[in-house]
Order: C-alpha cells, then sequence, then structure tokens
C-alpha cells in the first residue's frame, strides 16, 4: 500500500514509516502540513496518517481542506491528543479513523490493514465467505458446511466484522469500537470471552479452526495454511 | 488618604463630579439670569409707575389751576425732596427753568435714564419721563433708580456666593466620594496582588453593606475559591504523580538494571524487553487516565452533552460483561426499566457504569452474585449495582475515589486505583451522586441521576462540596432502593 506519513517528531515519523515498510508498504514521510498537503493532492497515497499536531497547517485542517477539495484518501489520525473530543472533532474533519499516543505497533499495522480494504467494501455485498464459514448478510444466516449456527445478534456483529476483514489482525479496540460501540478500553478481558464464545459456536467440532487469536495483537479469520 | 491626588482626577468617579458639577453650575447660572431678568422687569415697571402717576397729578394741576397752579406744585415738591427720591424739572421752551431741582435739560420726550453727578458722593441714577405741556413748557419727571441697581447688585452677589460654594460642595463631596470608592478598589487590587504572590487564600473583605462593590466583591470571592478548589485538585494530581508513578518507574528501572547485569542470552533480553514494555504500558496507561480525568473534571466535556438512553446503554454493558461474569462462574442478574433518557455524554457515562461493573466482578470471588437494578421516581433515576464480595470497610468508603487509592485486601489484584476516580469524575460532570453502602454483605454501589429540575439542587451541593476542595459527590439522604443499610460513607465527608 502506498501511504503519506505527516509527522514532525523524527523518531516518531521514523518508527512508524520504517514499521510499515517491514509490513510491505510503501511509506513517504513529510514533517510539515503545507508540504503534506501539497503532497496528499498529488500522488495518488492509499492511506495518510496524518498527526494532528504539527506546524504549519494542523493535521485537522489539513484533512478538512483535503475533503473540501474532493480527495477521499482514507485518513488515519495519529496523536497524543486523546480526549474523547479530540477524537470526535478528528473523525468529524473527514479522518477514518484515530490512533491515540502511545499506541501498540500491531494496533498501527491492523488498523492500517483495515482503512486500505475499505474502498472494495463499499461495494454491497450481501454474502461472506471464509473457507466453508458462509455469512448471510440479507437473512442474517451463518452457515458453516450447510450447516446453520445460531448466534446472538451482537455475536453476528462480531462475526461480520471479523470476516469482512478476513485474512486481517483486528485487534480489541477495533472491535470494541466497531462491534459495541465502545471508545474505551475495558481493563478486563471482556473481548476475549466473547471471542471464546463465537469460537466454541463457529469452530467446535470442525477440524479447520477460523478465528485465530494472533499474540499480542488481535484476531483474524482465515482459512488454516 | 493614603491615594495620590493625581490619582483621584484619573477617577471615574471624580469625572462624573466635575460633570455634575458643571451641569449643576449651569442650571444655577440660568436660574439666576431669569430671577435677574424678572426683577428687572418688577423694578421697571415700579418705576415708570411712579413717574406716571406724579406725571398725571402735575398735569392734572395744570388743568385745574392753570401755569400758577404747576409751577406751585413743581416748587412745592422740590421743596419736600430737594435730594429725592424724587425730581422734577419745569423749563420753558426757550430752555429756562422755571421750577426744579435739576440743571437746565432736554431730553425729550418718552423715558430715559439719566446720571445725576454730586459732588463727593456717586452720581445718582434716575428714571425719568420728559413729555411737552401744551403751551410748549417741558416737564420732566425722574425717580431714584438706586434701589433697582441694588437689587442688581445683591442678585449677582448672592449668585457668585452660592455659584461658589456649590462648586466646592461639589468637588469636595466629589473627592470624598471618589476617594472612598478609590480606596476600597485599592483594597480589592491589594488582595488581588497578595493573591498573585501566592497567598491563594486570601480572600477580599465585604464590607457588609450590600451595595454593588459588595456584591462584585462577593461574585470575586465566589470566584477565587473555586480557582483555589481547581488550584488543589491540579496541586493533588501532580502529587499523585509524583508519588504514585515513582513505584513503576522505579520498578521498571530496576528490571532494565537486573537485564543490564544478568541477561546473557538473547531470550533472555528479550524477556526483559517485554516486561520493560508492558511495566510502560502500565505507566502510560496511568497517564492516559490522569489526563482524562483531568479533562472531564475541567468541564469541558459538557458541551456535548445530549439524550442518552440509558437503559440501552446498560444492556449493551450487561452483554459485554455477561459472558465474562459466566466464565468467572459469577451469576450477574440484571433489572432495566426500558425507556430511560438520561442526559450526558454517552461514552463517559458507558465508560462510569463499566467501571463500576468492572470493580464489582474483579472484586468478588469466583461463584459471587453482582446484580444491576434501575429505579425511575419523579425526582431521579437510580442505577444499582451490587454484589457480594468483600465489600469495602466503612472507614475506606470515602477514600476509594482518591487517585491511586487502593485497598489492603485489593493490591494483588491488578488495577491502577484510578478506576473510581474517574468514576467519580465522570459522576461530578454528569451531577450523578455516588453512594457506597453495605450490601450486607458486599457493596452496593448506587448512581443516581436527577430530574433536570432536581439538578440544580444536586448541583448546589456539588458546588458546596467542591469549595471544600473534596470532589466527591455525596448524597445526603438515605437511598432510594436500600434495605439494612448502614450509615452511608457520604456522611462522613
Amino acid at each position: 500500500m502506498k501511504i503519506l506519513l505527516i509527522e514532525d517528531d523524527g523518531e516518531t515519523a521514523d518508527y512508524v514509516a520504517n514499521g510499515l515498510r517491514e509490513e510491505g508498504h510503501l511509506v513517504s514521510q513529510v514533517a510539515s502540513g503545507a508540504e503534506g498537503l501539497i503532497c496528499a493532492m498529488g500522488n495518488g497515497f492509499d492511506l495518510l496518517i496524518v498527526d494532528r499536531m504539527i506546524p504549519g497547517l494542523d493535521g485537522l485542517n489539513l484533512v478538512k481542506s483535503l475533503r473540501a477539495a474532493g480527495h477521499l484518501t482514507p485518513v488515519l489520525f495519529l496523536t497524543a491528543l486523546g480526549g474523547v473530543e479530540d477524537r470526535v472533532s478528528g473523525l468529524n474533519a473527514g479522518g477514518d479513523d484515530y490512533l491515540v499516543k502511545p499506541f501498540a505497533f500491531s494496533e498501527l499495522v491492523a488498523r492500517v490493514a483495515a482503512l486500505g480494504r475499505r474502498p472494495h467494501t463499499t461495494v454491497a455485498e450481501t454474502r461472506l465467505h471464509v473457507l466453508d464459514l458462509e455469512l448471510d448478510l440479507l437473512s442474517r444466516t451463518v452457515r458453516r458446511r450447510g450447516e446453520l449456527i445460531e448466534l446472538q445478534p451482537r455475536e453476528f456483529r462480531l462475526l461480520e466484522y471479523l470476516m469482512r476483514h478476513a485474512g486481517q489482525v483486528v485487534t480489541r479496540t477495533m472491535l470494541l469500537e466497531h462491534v459495541w460501540d465502545i471508545h474505551f478500553d475495558p481493563r478486563t478481558n471482556v473481548v476475549e470471552t466473547h471471542i471464546s464464545r463465537l469460537r466454541s459456536k463457529v469452530d467446535k467440532g470442525f477440524e479447520a479452526e477460523l478465528i485465530h487469536t494472533v499474540r499480542g495483537a488481535g484476531y483474524c479469520v482465515r482459512s488454516p495454511t | 488618604m493614603s491615594v495620590a491626588l493625581p490619582r483621584i482626577l484619573r477617577t471615574s468617579s471624580f469625572h462624573l463630579t466635575l460633570a455634575y458639577a458643571g451641569l449643576f453650575g449651569a442650571s444655577v447660572l440660568i436660574l439666576f439670569g431669569v430671577i435677574y431678568w424678572a426683577t428687572n422687569i418688577y423694578m421697571a415697571n415700579s418705576l415708570d409707575a411712579a413717574v406716571d402717576s406724579d406725571i398725571t397729578e402735575l398735569e392734572d394741576s395744570l388743568q385745574v389751576g392753570g401755569d400758577a397752579a404747576l409751577t406751585a406744585l413743581v416748587m412745592e415738591r422740590v421743596r419736600q425732596m430737594p435730594y429725592g427720591p424724587m425730581y422734577y424739572l419745569l423749563q420753558d421752551p426757550n430752555g429756562k427753568v422755571v421750577a426744579g431741582s435739576l440743571l437746565p435739560f432736554y431730553g425729550g420726550e418718552g423715558r430715559f435714564d439719566l446720571k445725576i453727578p454730586r459732588s463727593g458722593a456717586p452720581s445718582v441714577p434716575i428714571h425719568s419721563r420728559g413729555i411737552i405741556l401744551n403751551d410748549g413748557k417741558y416737564l420732566m419727571v425722574g425717580v431714584d433708580a438706586l434701589p433697582r441697581r441694588e437689587m442688581h447688585k445683591l442678585i449677582v452677589r448672592v449668585f457668585g456666593w452660592s455659584s461658589a460654594i456649590s462648586l466646592v460642595l461639589a468637588f469636595g463631596g466629589g473627592a470624598l466620594m471618589s476617594g472612598g470608592l478609590l480606596r476600597r478598589i485599592e483594597t480589592i487590587s491589594r488582595a488581588a496582588r497578595d493573591i498573585m504572590a501566592g497567598d491563594f487564600s486570601r480572600r477580599i473583605p465585604v464590607r457588609g453593606t450590600g451595595d454593588e462593590l459588595d456584591h462584585l466583591v462577593a461574585s470575586l470571592n465566589a470566584m477565587l475559591e473555586r480557582n483555589e478548589a481547581a488550584m488543589e485538585s491540579v496541586r493533588q494530581v501532580s502529587n499523585d504523580i509524583a508519588h504514585d508513578l515513582r513505584t513503576p518507574l522505579t520498578r521498571l528501572r530496576q528490571r532494565l538494571d537486573l537485564a543490564q547485569r544478568r541477561a546473557r542470552s538473547v531470550e533472555e533480553w528479550r524477556g526483559a524487553a517485554e516486561g520493560c514494555v508492558s511495566d510502560m504500558d502500565a505507566i502510560l496507561e496511568s497517564f492516559g487516565a490522569l489526563l482524562r480525568i483531568a479533562q472531564i473534571a475541567s468541564g469541558g466535556p459538557a458541551r456535548r452533552f445530549a439524550e442518552v438512553d440509558l437503559s440501552e446503554l446498560l444492556c449493551t454493558l450487561i452483554e459485554v460483561y455477561q459472558p465474562m461474569a459466566e466464565e468467572k462462574e459469577q451469576r450477574f442478574t440484571a433489572d432495566i426499566v426500558p425507556g430511560l433518557v438520561v442526559w450526558g455524554d454517552r461514552e463517559l457515562l458507558a465508560q462510569m457504569i463499566a467501571n463500576v461493573i468492572e470493580n464489582a466482578m474483579k472484586h468478588s470471588p469466583v461463584g459471587a452474585s453482582i446484580g444491576l437494578t434501575t429505579l425511575q421516581s419523579p425526582s431521579a433515576i437510580t442505577v444499582t449495582v451490587m454484589d457480594n464480595g468483600p465489600g469495602i470497610p466503612v472507614a475506606d468508603r470515602g477514600r476509594v475515589f482518591r487517585r491511586f487509592y487502593r485497598l489492603e485486601s485489593s493490591r494483588s489484584t491488578p488495577g491502577s486505583g484510578l478506576g473510581l476516580s474517574l468514576v467519580e469524575a465522570i459522576a461530578a460532570l454528569h451531577r450523578v451522586s455516588i453512594e457506597l453502602t453495605d450490601n450486607g454483605p458486599g457493596l452496593r454501589v448506587t448512581l443516581q441521576f436527577f430530574a433536570p429540575d432536581q439538578q440544580t439542587f444536586a448541583g448546589d451541593r456539588l458546588a458546596k462540596h467542591q469549595t471544600r476542595g473534596e470532589l466527591w459527590v455525596v448524597s445526603d439522604h438515605p437511598p432510594v432502593v436500600s434495605r439494612n443499610t448502614v450509615p452511608t460513607a457520604s456522611s462522613e465527608y
């Protein structure tokens, strides 16, 4: 993926850029808002990672200007401003996701991957498949090898989110945000328990495990390799 | 007066005084002008009348007794009053004086003023009228106009004195008034300087007269009170950070130090690094929580308040935590009245209730029961979370809301000691009262959302507690849904 990183702190920028390069992304670095806006408008990036507090044009206004000019490139805000209000204003300005510093690198990688996939999922899909697991979005049913699996509404949403990002790592916080609309990190292992329940319904009794735990990062739905 | 004069001259009250003095002076001037004018007319009329009646009398004598009678009458008059107040002149057409007390003179017909020079004394002004008689003789009768002049002088003198006195009064009074005002303002600015110098408990003295300046001082004092409380809480936070983050930072340092000295293999280094990262995460999380508490305590998020479907929110949270409770073999039951709506921030309220639920689950043993109930009354919506765990001793119930405070008994369970501080900050922002009571056994946490008209009441209490430097919200009345309650923690705070 071609990524533009707009971040003024050199050390953080290198850390993020190098890490993403290791993940196989093509990363360009820019340290000021004005420069960032010019680059973002021109070079056909797949994703922008924008720091909120940068010299010149600040991140929020940069994204506003970009959106006003009709550019729809996904934007991930990276910021030390972690208040609820800051997140809301960031998303209102046209940001697609928001990650508060300090962050775990795996969280960043997962979110970057999720944002990169976004344009394809806007095409209306009615069925999601992973190996022999099938989720029908219209009838809201789940079948594995043709067998109906009974799921609670929230479990359905959890599985739906995981399957929409099949093959990608999805973090605990991403699940909390998108499945339960909870924007704080509970100190307890809430997500784990929900995943293990889902796993017991989806994977139990089948030899191929589809819901995988990625240690230190999150979860992933994919066919076993 | 301790105030320098030039400063008085610059005060607004002095300027006001000056303006009033000017206005007052102008109105006095107009008043005296009118009096002067009216008096003048009156005096002139009376002088005219005196002259006219005399002339009429003389004309009558001419008609009745002829020339001789007139001459005799004039001479008689002159003899009676040679020096006024009436003066006469009768002269023939050749200008020869027939009779009279004046030198030959021709002033023509009509009224006119003239002066009679006197040796060794000021000349006498007279107001006179001359007529030409049928036989061509000229008759002039004059009256002493000195009273009129005296009256004019008197009026001018009175005017001069009274305006001088009123100006002195206006300026003196103005100076005194602005001096008094300045002194009081000086007191306020002295207090402000003291406060700037670091004496934050300093307040501005109130005079007790209940005037507008007293009202201002009272508002300023209330503001200072609030600021002091806010500063105190900031100071508290920095103290907390200094003291309580030292421990994990020290631990982190020890771990690194140990790795430096002991670690030999890559595996050992990796293990040490992992440990450091998780220590660091815990520290950063504490920082995040502290910042969040500070942000909430600043009241900023209240701007985004909207209606929140509390029932829906509670159901979501129960759904989130239910499986976890089951995993711990805890019974989590809920009784939620549908359609409860409160005013607030959904995310913060979710966090507040989640923290309370997590707290109950974390501190209750395997197999415990946890219950969540709601109750709606006309004045309040009550959410109660109860468990049958170890509970919190009465003496500790106020302290658990302090930052980093952890009960001795729970030191071993993971946690930053900031969860309930966050709960308290969110509750304070939403004017929700929190009560910790005994569930016999266990803990019962009661959260009360007051109806809008009751909120001011709750808000007042909140303000009262804040001014005492405590941010923890308490309720003075017994909880709505409790039996077997021992005196609440709130009664001690």
